[in-house]
């Protein structure tokens, strides 16, 4: 248990870092550049860290709290999730109505530190947001709800490992994959969804939210971001890894492996795909509630008559 | 068994007080006597039921009384209790608030007195409806809530737009007790009696009538309660009533004492039937859904806030439902996690709501209007009364670490069981769990949407005077509501502490049930969250120390004024289209014409409230209909020879009927 524990901080410490990184590589190969070295998330936030914020004399408190608000939402959030694909830091009965809801806080303190600026741009973000977020929040939790009834577990960890012994029991698995990767898309604000390398800030969603951070400030908030792209990309691979929920090291080198496949598809959809039409992202992550109403209706066929 | 003297008591002190104020002619006088009228009462009040919340049983007490009545008996148990406990520590509060929140008027002149003794008889209904088991003393409690309530809504009274919402309600609320009455008068058909003890014995059996009574009760409570769709009176009433009274109307008059009788008429019952759990749970997320809906796109904020009552009054019933559902599938611990998350949340959401009530009462008090459009940048100036109402919005959003957060996870634990006895059962509690989780959203995006445009960013009028004063009596109410929303968010153990001797009156499973101890670690992880936001006050707290300061990055523009800010229309624009037919808008505008317009012009998008406009189109639609019908009856005499013998039929069947 001890070593668990150590690797999922390990993980944590190291993973965001690689996967931002080989999300960037990936890119650049695509358009035919070197591309920064893989670390280089590190050395930006080095450089962060030295330097000092300016605030904008619009701004009240709120603003200046909301990026720590980030950062520790993710971190609490990566301890619920299995970053090794077996047991997480932390497990309890409904931890993923815990995840649902911390990440919750940490897009609301963003949002309200968007709107704390007074620039029409950030609060533009704000509500793009704020207007997935509450399509999201129903797939996510019916997607889980699926799992769970199918798995007969109330933990995210046990239903991110299901015995996929029956044809319905294929279908949810299927589904959940469709309707998690969407997610993770929306959560973290990669393509389709949103540009993160956009410079127009018209387009934008969450980087038009953050442009008044600067320093330290900034440095959390992009750590923060990249250990959501890591907890993302986990949450899949343990879905996919075939020997999740063993404590083996395999297991857990599948897993991390799957995290930078993750990674790697991220990088190749961004930089083969255009961003969707704002007015088209609703209903992009309609097919994510669609692919979760189906995931139920599959686990309640597989479930049968009996609980 | 304690004695329901010092309970009563409280009753003549109230009184007298109410008496007392109305007959002082200085403001300050009756407003003093008012508030220590009601802390006498509320002392007396708390020291009679506490042993009923401790597990003591009962408090009862039966007095003689003439025909038609015979006898008034008065019996506490810990439902009532429960509902005592902060009803009217929290009109309490609310009174102190109005001392402050009146002054203005008071400086004009006006005499408070008559406010004053209103808000004692609301206390007065409180103590006679949580306690009286008699059913024609419980409606006269009931029409005593409501004239007070009606009365302290027309505050304003010279204001035709308040006069009318004030009507509004008093429709509303009677339409409710017509329904109450008629239920009650089957009640007696049944039992030829008028106390609760003898009703309670007729609902205790299955019967083709305790369906009808169930759904009769439930539109009646469900006016009260403001359900969807029985919610139209509620924007109207809480735009126009003062702040305080809003506060009282939404968080302990209508919501809690709607949700008091049906749960009062629902313990009768030995066992619910299947369907009516359906309803409960059916009519709670509509109510939730539209609810928050409605939230997102409304400018005054507090017809915001009276939308979010509906939809926090929803996910209570939501909760309520899924305790039907495991009370008739005998599931103790189902039932259990569905009426402790719903009590509780009512009990979180008359702290969080009074609470936002009053930080919107401060906002007017401050800036004389409380439309999001015009205001910003008001923490600046106001840095108290935003800190507290970001406390609420935070909680009203269901996150942690605040104490929305614990009740809708219990409902979620309820809900995400898996324990319902077949699969098809299982995925709509699971679909009503993801209803949830669009409310929680939703929710977040309107709140974010008040405060943030509200209170952060720039003046949008920089011209408008802000009174940059906090008085003592409008921050000490909210600074106690919004301790009692931290605590119950960090120590919910004292929430449940509260319900644990309500939830022992249920039939199911009697002795002690864990209901917190599964999700003590949930808990314990929101705690965590709230250690965390602590942590990041701190560090941005640190930050701002001797921190550059420069000017908001325009985005290379460099002439930003205020009124460019992003407003509330736009924020809630996409998602207001993305549920346009449930969000219909009305546009008037005039554009300009040419490519040299010689005019200015303008457009104005409203978003009235779908289900009123539609029952207005119907009661105009409808009367069309039967004139039109009734004027072909009388060109044609075979038509009217029809009607006349449908009309006999129909007397006959309901003759026989009701000879049966």
């Amino acid at each position: 248990m001890m070593l668990d524990r150590i690797g999922n901080v390990a993980a944590l410490v190291v993973m965001p870092f690689l996967v931002a990184g080989v999300i960037n590589r990936v890119k650049s190969l695509w358009s035919g550049r070197k591309g920064p070295p893989i670390l280089q998330l590190v050395f930006d936030v080095v450089r962060l860290l030295r330097k000092s914020s300016v605030y904008s004399t619009t701004t009240t408190p709120v603003f200046r709290i909301a990026p720590y608000v980030l950062l520790l939402t993710a971190l609490g959030s990566a301890t619920i999730v299995p970053l090794l694909g077996s047991d997480p830091l932390v497990s309890f009965p409904f931890d993923f109505v815990g995840l649902a809801y911390v990440w919750g806080l940490g897009r609301v303190a963003t949002m309200l530190a968007a709107l704390d600026t007074g620039s029409s741009f950030e609060g533009m973000g704000a509500a793009r947001e704020a207007t997935f977020s509450t399509l999201l929040e129903p797939a996510l939790f019916l997607i889980v709800g699926a799992l769970c009834l199918l798995s007969g577990t109330h933990t995210l960890h046990e239903a991110l490992t299901p015995h996929l012994d029956s044809g319905p029991a294929v279908v949810v698995w299927a589904a959940a994959i469709v309707a998690l990767t969407i997610v993770l898309q929306v959560e973290t604000s990669r393509m389709p969804v949103d540009d993160p390398s956009t410079h127009l800030e018209l387009t934008m969603v969450h980087e038009v939210m953050v442009l008044d951070h600067s320093g330290p400030d900034l440095a959390a908030i992009q750590v923060g971001s990249a250990i959501k792209v890591f907890v993302g990309s986990a949450i899949l691979a343990t879905l996919l890894n075939p020997w999740a929920g063993s404590h083996t090291l395999r297991a857990a080198g599948v897993n991390l492996g799957l995290c930078l496949v993750v990674a790697v598809v991220i990088g190749t959809v961004e930089s083969l795909i255009a961003r969707l039409k704002l007015r088209t992202v609703p209903q992009y992550i309609v097919v994510a509630l669609s692919s979760g109403v189906i995931a139920l209706l599959a686990a309640a066929w597989r479930v049968g008559g009996s609980p | 068994m304690t004695s329901p003297l010092l309970l009563l008591l409280s009753v003549p002190v109230l009184l007298i007080g109410a008496a007392l104020s109305l007959a002082l002619r200085a403001n300050r006088a009756s407003a003093m006597v008012s508030v220590s009228t009601q802390a006498v009462a509320t002392a007396l009040v708390l020291t009679s039921i506490a042993p009923v919340l401790g597990g003591f049983g009962p408090v009862e007490v039966v007095w003689p009384w003439s025909a038609p009545i015979e006898s008034i008996a008065f019996r506490v148990d810990a439902l009532g209790a429960f509902f005592l406990s902060w009803s009217l520590p929290m009109t309490l509060l609310g009174t102190v608030y109005a001392t402050a929140y009146l002054k203005p008027y008071f400086a004009k002149g006006r005499h408070g007195g008559p406010h004053f003794a209103l808000l004692n008889t609301l206390s007065v209904s409180f103590v006679i409806i949580y306690s009286v088991q008699n059913a024609l003393v419980f409606l006269l409690g009931w029409e005593i809530a409501a004239i007070s309530a009606w009365l302290l809504i027309i505050w304003d009274y010279q204001n035709q737009k308040v006069r009318f919402a004030g009507f509004n309600y008093l429709v509303s609320t009677h339409l409710g007790l017509f329904i109450l009455a008629a239920a009650f008068m089957l009640l007696n058909s049944k039992t030829g009696a008028m106390d609760f003890r003898s009703f309670g014995q007729f609902l205790s059996q299955p019967s083709r009538d305790r369906g009808t009574l169930f759904l009769l009760l439930g539109v009646s409570f469900g006016l009260k309660s403001a359900f969807f769709p029985f919610h139209t009176w509620l924007p109207r009433a809480h735009s126009a009533a003062p702040s305080h009274v809003s506060a009282l109307l939404s968080g302990v008059v209508s919501t809690a004492a709607g949700l008091f009788g049906f749960l009062r008429f629902t313990l009768f019952m030995e066992r619910p039937d299947e369907w009516m759990g359906w309803i409960v749970l059916t009519f709670g997320a509509l109510s939730a859904f539209f609810g928050v809906l409605f939230t997102t796109t409304q400018r005054d904020m507090k017809r915001l806030l009276a939308y979010s009552s509906t939809e926090n009054v929803g996910i209570a019933a939501i909760g309520f439902g899924v305790g039907y559902l495991g009370w008739t599938w005998g599931i103790p611990a189902l039932a259990m996690a569905g009426f402790a998350g719903g009590l509780l949340h009512l009990l979180n959401h008359a702290l969080f709501k009074c609470l936002l009530f009053y930080g919107a009462g401060s906002v007017y008090h401050a800036t004389h209007t409380v439309d999001i459009e015009r205001l910003g940048g008001l923490a600046k100036r106001l840095p108290r009364t935003a800190l507290l109402f970001l406390v609420g919005a935070l909680a009203i959003s269901a996150l942690p670490p605040f104490n929305g957060f614990i009740s809708e996870l219990i409902i979620y634990s309820g809900l995400l069981s898996g324990r319902a006895p077949s699969a098809q059962r299982n995925i709509v509690l699971i679909a009503a769990a993801a209803t949830l989780a669009f409310v929680g959203a939703v929710s977040a995006l309107s709140m974010t949407r008040a405060f943030g445009l509200t209170f952060l960013g720039n003046a949008r009028e920089p011209e408008r005077h802000v009174a940059e004063e906090e008085p003592a009596a409008m921050l000490g109410p909210m600074a106690l509501h919004a301790f009692g929303v931290i605590a119950l968010g960090i120590a919910p153990g004292v929430g449940i502490g509260l319900l644990r001797a309500v939830l022992d009156l249920f039939p199911f499973a009697p002795g002690t049930r864990p209901i917190l101890e599964p999700l003590m670690p949930a808990v314990w992880a929101s705690r965590a969250v709230g250690v965390g936001l602590l942590v990041a006050c701190v560090l941005g707290w640190l930050r701002g120390i001797k921190a550059r300061r420069s000017v908001t990055w325009g985005c290379g523009y460099t002439a930003p004024s205020p009124r460019m800010q992003y407003t509330g229309s736009s924020f809630a624009e996409q998602f207001a289209r993305i549920f346009e037919s449930f969000l219909p808008v009305l546009r008037r505008d005039k554009l300009p014409v040419g490519p040299f317009p010689q005019q200015a012009g303008h457009v104005g998008t409203h978003h009235a409230d779908p289900v009123e406009r539609r029952m207005f189109e119907v009661l105009g639609q409808g009367e069309d209909l039967v004139t039109r019908a009734s004027d072909r009856i009388s060109e044609q005499p075979r038509f009217a020879f029809a009607a006349g013998l449908v009309t006999l039929v129909v007397i006959g069947v309901l003759t026989y009927g009701a000879s049966q």
